[in-house]
């Protein structure tokens, strides 16, 4: 019926068997596939239901000779396979951490991982297509898994004698094992590979290098301990803009994640060492890149040193504006007892960039009852309707809104009582109302029975509203600023 | 006559021609991303099993994101639409939920849920947006803004979320979807450990329907009951698996899903933000990108993983379908018409010279070429212009070539995620994506004619598709 003799036409009957074959084929490949996935399931749970409850015992520190022996009679890559959700897992504590690396080292495992992480491809294959132990899965493809994994294991159990092994893969050919190499050497924090990453990050900013990928590199180096801060002494010193920058960056990271360990954190000299905290403030504070000054402040703010606040100062007008709005960012962490750093991130309330206003905003809130003070007069005196209306959203957004009303109807006087007054009658009336939504019936009674008096007065009285209604203190004596601040 | 009958010979054949080269174009490209995909998506899920996201949410490196919600009349869904959101594991999160001027219940399911009350905000409009008429804060829950601005369509929503947001991310997220917890880090894995500039990150989109869900998450996957539905299953990840991942490997991505997909924002900014011109606001960015990036000399990077996962409502009857692809062909067409200039131009790479065009051709022009193809074809039969043998053959090679590609999308599913756990899923996806072509392709393309159709005649009504309920059941 079909008329072959065309080329044409047999031409697309060919094709069309053999797409038809192609189909059938795929079929065939999804359907093995699944097969081969239950039963490798089923072997994996198999082994987990027998052995889990041995390898929580002498996780949690028990002595069990017998338990030890059950699992050196296992295959190794039935130990791989016990083992791996404990290194997936998201965080293993100090303590089972300690005697998982034990466990390891006793059953072979550690030796194993080193042995593929320095052998790279040349790894013996542990699982069959199957499954079952002998080889694995995907013949050089199993093996760059199977290297990975170790390089990870390595790293997840902070094996610090392995580091030799993890920087060569830092050199590895692939890329993911590259970024696994450096995300281990972050996770071991050994200092000894700290300069080895250094010179991998001047190699590759200075584009002599394309791999391993900076952003993982940075990663990397960010999880060392501060400790190790003076290693990147030649990069924050190199002529090289882009250098200093990531250094820089670095740098703060680490500051910062130590801050976050220590809420208490002040960085004497000995802590940064002296070259360093030197170079931050007389040379990296007045760096021509706006990018390195913008990271300076993140670090000085925790530096003890005299000179930290005439440079924060002179960062807080720089005339970059992403230089102050980090600066002044950077100074919601100020821990010092120097000198009160609020008056000067007042000034930045007046700041041409809304992002640096808003960010002001949110730093004197987080100094406290002084800061806060500052911000309410600024907000009662300011003719300023943008930065009022800045204020009004950050005190609303950060829950602020609602503590005033309940003060204000605890009967609290002064500045506070004063903001409320000004919020409600003018500036913020929604953002009055929903909370007063929110109180208790008899806390927001107690508001109504207070603010009312002062809105009837208001409306009839404007002129004279806040000295006679408001707080038992005027507006004037309220924003004359002490001495020990207005100095 | 002798004249008129060359005249409509010569038309009829070259009608074939074009035809041909349709169905040869379309399925050879096809065939190629199928086989990068499978690849890719390969190495990318070995990498998955050792990498694991911890890294990620750790990591001080890791940047914040917000997550933008635009919601027009989305009552049923949106309240569980906004606490998937919030229950993403990501370390440092911001959701902005912005009501496009809701006639319906939509903003006060919102305050009632979440115990907003009113704030009185100030607005910033780096993009210029319609007018703001109230924002909504609970500060126990600090990470949530909801706003409510006058109705301007989901682009001047999702403006409005971008000139709100102050991180330097942002994920726009359709008000009908739910998120996978960990979708979040999986989509900014790209941008975080790339030293590429990446400004966009896409994910893929799976059907809800036939999932459980509980407190706004999947908890069982399953396939949906009726047939409809399930070939949108099929259609789904051969979209996503198959042809995004593939056009993502060559550098030709010119769709991400507005559904779910991370954005620069600063980059955004510049390229002039969601564009009111088009239906399909996400791919008239993506090329709007593209073509931004190429005239200001910038390297831009896109990034797609078919990994990362949001699960949405499919249509479940005929006429909702209809409004969803005819509105799909009307966006398209008009991102492809918006953007001409692209076409065949060196300057915008691979972009401009293969997919740009094959997108032009095969998914814009292709629904008019194989909708009249059906008719035309014949009419070549009768005239005897063409062997009915041959036409037979044809019409069989196109059905099993789909076939094809379907069941390779299927195959790459089972590969990879195996996120249908039941084998008797796996078995009724395969039967679905063998039998996609018949029937059910030409349903869709003819509402794709109809789209063409619609855009033709100048229309830019969005229809809104209505849900069936899935997510609101959760």
């Amino acid at each position: 019926m079909v008329n072959i003799s065309t080329p044409v036409t047999h031409w697309a009957l060919m094709t069309l068997i053999f797409v038809l074959m192609g189909t059938f084929l795929l079929i065939a490949v999804a359907l093995i596939r699944r097969w081969q996935q239950i039963r490798f399931a089923r072997h994996v749970h198999t082994l987990h239901h027998r052995y889990r409850p041995v390898l929580a015992r002498l996780l949690s520190g028990a002595r069990s000779a017998g338990g030890i022996e059950a699992l050196r009679e296992l295959p190794l890559a039935d130990l791989e396979l016990l083992f791996d959700p404990l290194f997936s897992q998201r965080k293993l504590t100090e303590r089972q951490l300690v005697f998982l690396e034990a466990l390891c080292a006793d059953l072979g495992l550690i030796a194993l991982w080193q042995s593929r992480s320095a052998a790279g491809h040349t790894a013996t294959p542990l699982y069959s297509g199957d499954g079952t132990p002998g080889n694995h899965p995907g013949g050089a493809a199993g093996r760059y898994l199977l290297r990975a994994k170790s390089i990870r294991n390595l790293g997840k159990l902070r094996h610090r004698p392995s580091w030799p092994l993890l920087v060569n893969a830092v050199d590895d050919r692939h890329p993911d094992i590259q970024l696994l190499a450096l995300r281990s050497l972050g996770a071991m924090g050994a200092p000894e590979s700290f300069p080895f990453l250094r010179e991998r990050l001047h190699a590759v900013v200075q584009r002599e290098s394309t791999s391993p990928p900076l952003a993982g590199l940075q990663a990397a180096m960010v999880s060392f301990d501060l400790s190790c801060a003076p290693a990147l002494l030649p990069s924050l010193r190199h002529p090289d803009r882009h250098l200093r920058l990531h250094a820089m960056e670095i740098l703060r990271t680490m500051v910062g994640r130590e801050a976050a360990r220590q809420p208490r954190l002040i960085l004497i000299q000995e802590l940064l060492s002296p070259p360093v905290v030197d170079l931050l403030l007389t040379v990296l504070a007045v760096d021509l890149s706006a990018e390195v000054r913008a990271r300076v402040a993140d670090v000085i703010v925790f530096v003890a040193d005299a000179r930290a606040t005439s440079v924060l100062h002179d960062l807080l007008i720089d005339r970059q504006w992403f230089v102050r709005l980090h600066t002044v960012r950077a100074l919601s962490q100020w821990r010092q007892t120097t000198k009160p750093q609020h008056l000067e991130v007042g000034d930045c309330l007046h700041d041409p960039h809304w992002r640096v206003r808003e960010t002001a905003i949110q730093t004197l809130i987080s100094f406290g009852q002084k800061g806060r003070d500052h911000l309410y007069k600024h907000f009662l005196t300011s003719p300023d309707h943008n930065t009022r209306a800045q204020i009004v959203e950050v005190i609303e957004r950060t829950g602020l809104m609602s503590v005033l009303v309940e003060e204000y109807s605890t009967g609290t006087k002064g500045v506070e009582a004063l903001m409320v007054e000004y919020l409600a009658s003018d500036t913020a009336p929604m953002g009055i109302s929903g909370v007063l939504r929110t109180l208790e019936p008899e806390s927001r009674k107690r508001f109504l029975d207070r603010f009312l008096p002062y809105a009837e007065a208001t409306m009839r009285f404007p002129e004279e509203t806040h000295t006679e209604m408001g707080s038992s203190l005027s507006l004037q004596q309220i924003l004359e600023f002490p001495p020990h601040l207005a100095a | 006559m002798t004249y008129l009958r060359a005249i409509l010979y010569d038309a009829v054949i070259g009608f074939n021609l074009v035809v041909l080269s349709y169905f040869f174009l379309g399925n050879g490209i096809y065939t190629i991303l199928m086989l990068l995909s499978l690849r890719a998506t390969w190495m990318h899920m070995r990498e998955m099993t050792y990498q694991g996201l911890d890294a990620m949410r750790l990591s001080p490196m890791t940047p914040p994101v917000t997550i933008i919600i635009p919601a027009w009349n989305e009552q049923d869904v949106i309240v569980n639409s906004v606490r998937s959101a919030l229950q993403v594991d990501y370390p440092d999160l911001q959701v902005i939920a912005v009501d496009d001027g809701s006639t319906d219940m939509t903003l006060d399911r919102l305050v009632k849920s979440f115990g907003l009350v009113e704030m009185d905000g100030a607005y910033h409009p780096t993009i210029s947006t319609g007018s703001i008429r109230t924002y909504y804060i609970n500060p126990a829950i600090p990470n949530l803004l909801v706003v409510s601005k006058v109705r301007g369509g989901k682009p001047d929503a999702l403006n409005a979320g971008i000139n709100l947001c102050r991180s330097p991310y942002f994920c726009n997220l359709d008000a009908d979807c739910l998120l996978e917890r960990d979708a979040l880090l999986r989509l900014m894995d790209p941008i975080v450990n790339s030293d590429r500039e990446t400004v966009v990150s896409g994910g893929i989109v799976r059907i809800l329907n036939g999932c459980e869900t509980k407190n706004s998450r999947v908890t069982k996957v399953g396939l949906p009951r009726t047939w409809l539905e399930r070939f949108q299953v099929v259609e789904y990840l051969r979209s996503f698996l198959l042809g995004r991942t593939g056009w993502h490997l060559v550098g030709g991505t010119l769709i991400v899903s507005g559904a779910l997909a991370v954005f620069h924002r600063a980059t955004v900014i510049e390229a002039g933000g969601f564009s009111p011109d088009t239906v399909t606001e996400d791919m008239d960015l993506i090329v709007q990108l593209h073509q931004w990036a190429a005239d200001n000399n910038r390297r831009i990077h896109m990034s797609f993983t078919s990994d990362p996962v949001c699960w949405t409502e499919c249509p479940s009857t005929l006429a909702r379908l209809a409004n969803q692809r005819r509105r799909w062909q009307l966006g398209l067409c008009q991102t492809l018409w918006k953007h001409y200039e692209i076409l065949f131009r060196r300057k915008y790479g691979i972009v401009g010279c293969v997919s740009f065009p094959f997108h032009a051709y095969v998914e814009g022009l292709g629904a008019v070429v194989e909708f009249l193809g059906y008719f035309l074809i014949p009419l070549g039969i009768l005239f005897g212009m063409v062997s009915p043998g041959l036409l037979l053959v044809f019409i069989l090679l196109g059905f099993i070539y789909g076939g094809f590609l379907s069941v390779g999308a299927v195959l790459l599913e089972e590969l990879n995620y195996r996120r249908y756990p039941r084998l008797r899923d796996l078995m009724t996806l395969l039967v679905f994506a063998v039998f996609e072509n018949v029937g059910y392709r030409q349903l869709v393309l003819y509402f794709r004619f109809q789209g063409v159709l619609k855009f033709l005649a100048g229309s830019r009504r969005w229809e809104k598709v209505a849900h069936i309920g899935a997510i609101a059941e959760g």
